[in-house]
């Protein structure tokens, strides 16, 4: 979900993928790197990410780049939902209404 | 380009896909991902090299990530299998004399099963070649019940009644069901084709166009309007050159001239009872056919639509009620019945077929059998392996589909050398193939090949056989054994005494299927047998027999049109020097056909209704019965003087003679033909003779009786000539002499009285001849069996048994336990066998003569030859057992299996059971480590004992009970 959610501002390479995890997150989900490739090669098979290589701007050489697929967004909704719905019940049996 | 996308997008699911490119791109896009996250460490401040290091750490093991990220494209499994079966061919490379052992033993199973399979395929399973065939049906007049085990053929009267009555079945055709041999040409080109009377209906119901020309109209029934015939395109092309303007010509056929009607497409074939026919000629009923108790007819039709089976059985039920209670003197106790034309005479052969399918299937599994024990032994010495595979990380299911792979490849190359097998088998034997099973009724003759569907039977049963014979080895890879495997040396894992007792079972279940397919072919071989020695009560040597058909217009019922047939005949062949004698008859001996006739006995009280006495009845020349053979035991046979003016005469068989006259003296009383109330002038008995099989070797002789043709003609006669010498030689002057006699008689079916006896067995030699084959297949192969497995425990029993040498064994005590450790699972095998026989052969009841199913002098003899081929193939390993050198038994097992022993030199017995309180035998320049562990082990498991005890556990307890002893 968390790649796919990546994917959402547009396509990125595999590092920036990693880079990007890392960051938003403040590095506490320390995305193990080796896992990333696995996942994202299971879910260009699923057909939610394309992939292709291409110049990034004013780059040198040619990056595999991911981006998300149609079905992909639609996965990607219909996981943001089901995420919410999780957090949400896992907050009321934290924080049970005041 | 959509489409090429989409295209690719499927190729890519196949593995071999861009393969090296998939891997080429995956190292590149990990290396990318290394050289941005080097360079990011880099611009933090670390050395090049430094953060190099960093960007693996980050990343983790480059490997495991391709690994796994190949494991993400989702075909490992594919990639697992091609390395499986990579793997198995190099096993299987690498032990050819396993590999070949194993693939023959299947080759003969499959190929055994693949042959016959090919023959059922090519009768049983062809397909009746008309249109809709399944809504098809025969009509039958019974007798005793409508039950498909009491149709007889029709008389047409009762079929143009069933036709008016019934609305369930569409037109009806019918045919002569005898057919007739007729002389097609006239002069030196004449011929003999199989031709057969068919009514206007025969090709509706068929439902076949012809390809030239018509078929028969409705008026063409009529006798008189009926020169005309159909040909099928066989004899078109053969006889006529395939001229297409032979349409509305002029031929000649039986001396008189025909009309060509139509001619019958290519694909057109038409059999029945066994002989082809090729000429078609209207029914043309004559006044015979118009009697309705004449039953000559066979009727073919169709169900309508929407009609089922029973919906029509119901209705033609109530119309043969109808008739039976309409004409009670010709239908009496009449039923009528349809049924399906697909089925029609599968019922007899199906016996055999079971007998033989049921024995050839007991062969594979011995085959299998065979093979499972062979992989159970290589299991055992391939349990290290396996230990250690699983050891690296192979899971248990990884192991066993392994296992599976091999079996399966040695399954299917058991299979392709199995077709090889089958397609020799079959040249083989397919002269032997009996002609009920080369022509079925209705089915298209052909070749038995290896077609199709048998390519998929074989492949099949080879996976069925490698299922069988593989599942044994691969339940037994149960991975709670290996780490003990891993532990003990080479060879002793498996050689648990459940191994041993699962082998020997496995023998004992093949002992068995053997002695079941022995005693089968045993009592086929001993009926034929029977048989070959039934006194047929004719003499067949040097006796030539040829068919020629007479003119008779009005067939079967007036004096001949050729009155002096029986003269010309006699006076053409019997000029022929080396001609003993000549004679003819209408029906020949040993299941040559059959007539009947219902007749009344001069002053016997009249019949009950349905009572009426009858014999079978045919019709002969003078000197039949000499030229055959067959005594007259009283009065005379026919002679010259019995001609069509002269009184009526007869010759009865003692069979006759016993039923209607029994204790009386028949010559000289008077029968006449028909009913009570016939016209039919009286006959006198003037000769009786001695009983003879008419109707085949099988048969018991019943009563027939015979008219002279002079006085009662027959269409289609057998010359009968007794030879001084060998009768073929005879054939070509034989012709000639018919020659002579203007073309009238052309010859056809020249065989001698000899093959007519043997082939009369046909149906039973070929059958009895298979069971043999397979009963042979299988002692052999049990054979092999039992002596591989002896011969396997032997070897891995040389070291104990090397011992009870050492202790005082005799050679003969050895040779009498491996005997009798062997032989009582043999003896329990065929005491199984036997159980499973009487069972199974009562199966083949019918196909069995004069001899009962469990007739204990076969399944005593069986039993016995089972048993001494058991004994030979257990001597021969045991005394290989027997010859062992007690020092090299037990060094052999030093050197083989501990190596932690190879340098001691203790090993004479009494040295080993002197140590058995040291640890000795860990002394000398073995290694550490397995002294290490050896010792470990024998701590563990007894710690009161020395390993060398534990080793040799029989040793210790012996030596201790002599220690105690003395």
């Amino acid at each position: 979900m968390l790649i796919l959610r990546t994917l959402r501002l547009g396509p990125a390479h595999g590092h920036e993928i990693a880079k990007h995890i890392q960051r938003t997150t403040d590095d506490v989900l320390q995305v193990e790197h080796g896992s990333l490739y696995p996942a994202l090669h299971r879910l260009e098979r699923k057909g939610w990410l394309s992939a292709k290589w291409e110049m990034p701007r004013g780059g040198k050489r040619e990056f595999k780049y991911y981006r998300l697929t149609a079905t992909g967004k639609k996965q990607l909704v219909a996981e943001h939902s089901k995420w919410r719905r999780l957090v949400a019940s896992i907050g009321r049996v934290m924080e049970p209404a005041r | 380009m959509g489409i090429w996308r989409k295209f690719e997008s499927w190729l890519s699911w196949l593995p071999w896909y861009r393969r090296g490119a998939r891997d080429a791109e995956l190292e590149r896009e990990l290396r990318d991902h290394l050289d941005l996250e080097a360079e990011e460490q880099r611009e933090a401040g670390l050395s090049p090299k430094q953060a190099a290091y960093a960007a693996h750490r980050a990343l983790g093991n480059t490997l495991k990530i391709e690994e796994d990220v190949r494991a993400a494209w989702g075909f490992q499994w594919l990639e697992t299998l091609a390395q499986d079966v990579r793997f198995s061919f190099r096993m299987l490379r690498k032990s050819p004399g396993f590999t070949a052992v194993a693939v023959l033993t299947l080759a003969l199973g499959i190929g055994a099963n693949t042959a016959l399979f090919s023959v059922i395929n090519a009768t049983l399973l062809r397909p009746v070649p008309y249109p809709d065939a399944a809504r098809m049906v025969l009509v039958w007049q019974t007798y005793g019940g409508n039950s498909p085990d009491n149709v007889n053929i029709v008389s047409a009267p009762n079929i143009w009644d069933i036709q008016k009555q019934n609305d369930v079945l569409g037109s009806i055709g019918i045919f002569d069901s005898a057919g007739k041999g007729y002389n097609l040409g006239a002069g030196s080109d004449a011929g003999r084709v199989g031709g057969v009377r068919v009514n206007a209906g025969f090709f509706d119901v068929l439902e076949i166009k012809p390809l030239l020309g018509r078929t028969f109209l409705p008026e063409e029934e009529t006798a008189g309007k009926d020169n005309e015939v159909v040909l099928t395109y066989g004899l078109w092309q053969r006889r006529f050159g395939g001229d297409p303007a032979m349409i509305g010509k002029q031929i000649e056929v039986e001396g008189s001239s025909y009309t060509v009607g139509g001619i019958m497409p290519k694909e057109f074939e038409f059999q029945f009872w066994s002989r082809e026919r090729e000429l078609f000629v209207p029914i043309g009923y004559t006044q015979g056919d118009k009697d309705r108790t004449s039953n000559s007819f066979v009727a073919i039709s169709r169900l309508k639509p929407g009609v089922t089976l029973a919906q029509a059985n119901a209705e033609l039920a109530a119309i043969g009620q109808r008739l039976a209670n309409e004409y009670p003197n010709q239908d009496q106790r009449m039923g009528v019945m349809a049924t399906p034309l697909t089925l029609f005479e599968m019922g007899g052969i199906g016996a055999t077929l079971l007998a033989l399918l049921v024995a050839v299937g007991f062969v594979l599994i011995i085959a299998c059998v065979n093979v499972a024990n062979l992989l159970l032994a290589r299991g055992a010495s391939r349990v290290r392996e396996f230990a250690v595979r699983s050891a690296l990380g192979a899971t248990r299911r990884r192991l066993v589909s392994q296992l599976i792979t091999e079996s399966l490849l040695l399954g299917l190359l058991g299979g392709a050398a199995g077709l090889l097998v089958a397609s020799v088998a079959l040249s083989l034997f397919t002269p032997f193939l009996p002609g009920s099973l080369r022509s079925m009724p209705f089915r298209q003759l052909g070749s038995i090949s290896i077609e199709g569907r048998v390519f998929i039977f074989a492949l099949l049963l080879s996976c069925v056989a490698s299922i069988l014979f593989g599942l044994v080895p691969a339940l037994g890879a149960r991975p709670n054994h290996l780490f003990d495997a891993l532990k003990e040396s080479a060879g002793r894992g498996l050689t648990s005494v459940g191994g041993n007792r699962l082998r020997h079972v496995l023998v004992a279940g093949e002992v068995a299927l053997a002695l079941i397919i022995l005693t089968g072919a045993g009592l086929m071989i001993d009926s034929m047998a029977r048989l070959l020695a039934v006194n047929p009560g004719l003499n067949p040597k040097n006796v030539l027999v040829t068919s020629v058909s007479t003119k008779q217009d009005n067939m079967y019922y007036s004096p001949p049109v050729d009155a002096h047939f029986c003269q010309e005949i006699t006076r053409q062949i019997g000029a022929i020097p080396g001609v003993v004698s000549v004679g003819a008859v209408a029906h020949l001996p040993i299941g040559g056909g059959s007539a009947g006739r219902g007749f009344v006995i001069e002053g016997a009280p009249p019949f009950a209704p349905g009572n009426q006495p009858g014999a079978g009845y045919s019709v002969a020349c003078p000197n039949f019965f000499r030229t055959m053979g067959i005594p007259i035991i009283e009065g005379r046979e026919f002679t010259d003087a019995d001609t069509v003016n002269a009184a009526g005469v007869i010759v009865i068989d003692e069979a006759m003679a016993r039923r209607y006259w029994p204790k009386q003296d028949p010559v000289g009383k008077h029968i006449k033909i028909g009913g009570a109330d016939s016209k039919n002038p009286w006959l006198t008995i003037v000769g009786v003779t001695a009983d003879f099989r008419r109707d085949g070797l099988d048969k018991l002789p019943r009563p027939l009786f015979y008219r002279p043709f002079t006085q009662a003609a027959w269409p289609s006669m057998n010359i009968v000539l007794r030879t001084e010498s060998a009768p073929e030689a005879f054939e070509k002057p034989v012709r000639e002499a018919l020659a002579q006699l203007g073309g009238n008689y052309p010859p056809s079916n020249m065989s001698t009285m000899e093959q007519i006896v043997s082939d009369s067995l046909g149906s039973r030699r070929f059958p009895m001849f298979l069971l043999s084959a397979f009963a042979l297949l299988a002692l052999a192969l049990s054979a092999v069996g039992i002596a591989g497995v002896v011969s396997y425990s032997v070897i891995q029993r040389t070291h104990e048994l090397g011992i009870r040498m050492a202790l005082g064994a005799r050679p003969a005590d050895v040779l009498k336990l491996v005997l009798g450790g062997s032989m009582s699972w043999a003896l329990g095998g065929v005491a199984i066998g036997i159980l499973g026989a009487l069972g199974l052969t009562h199966l083949m009841g019918g196909l069995l003569y004069d001899v009962r199913p469990g007739d204990p002098l076969i399944l005593g003899g069986t039993a016995a030859v089972l048993l001494l081929v058991a004994l030979l193939a257990c001597y021969i390993p045991a005394r290989r057992a027997m010859k062992v050198d007690p020092m090299v038994a037990l060094r052999y097992e030093s050197f083989a299996e501990d190596k932690c022993l190879t340098g001691a030199s203790i090993l004479r017995y009494e040295d080993v059971w002197e140590s058995r309180s040291s640890d000795k035998c860990c002394e000398g320049p073995s290694r550490p480590r397995e002294c290490l562990s050896l010792r470990q082990r024998g701590r563990r498991s007894r710690p009161e004992f020395s390993p060398c005890a534990a080793l040799f556990p029989s040793i210790a307890s012996k030596a201790a009970r002599r220690t105690r002893q003395t």
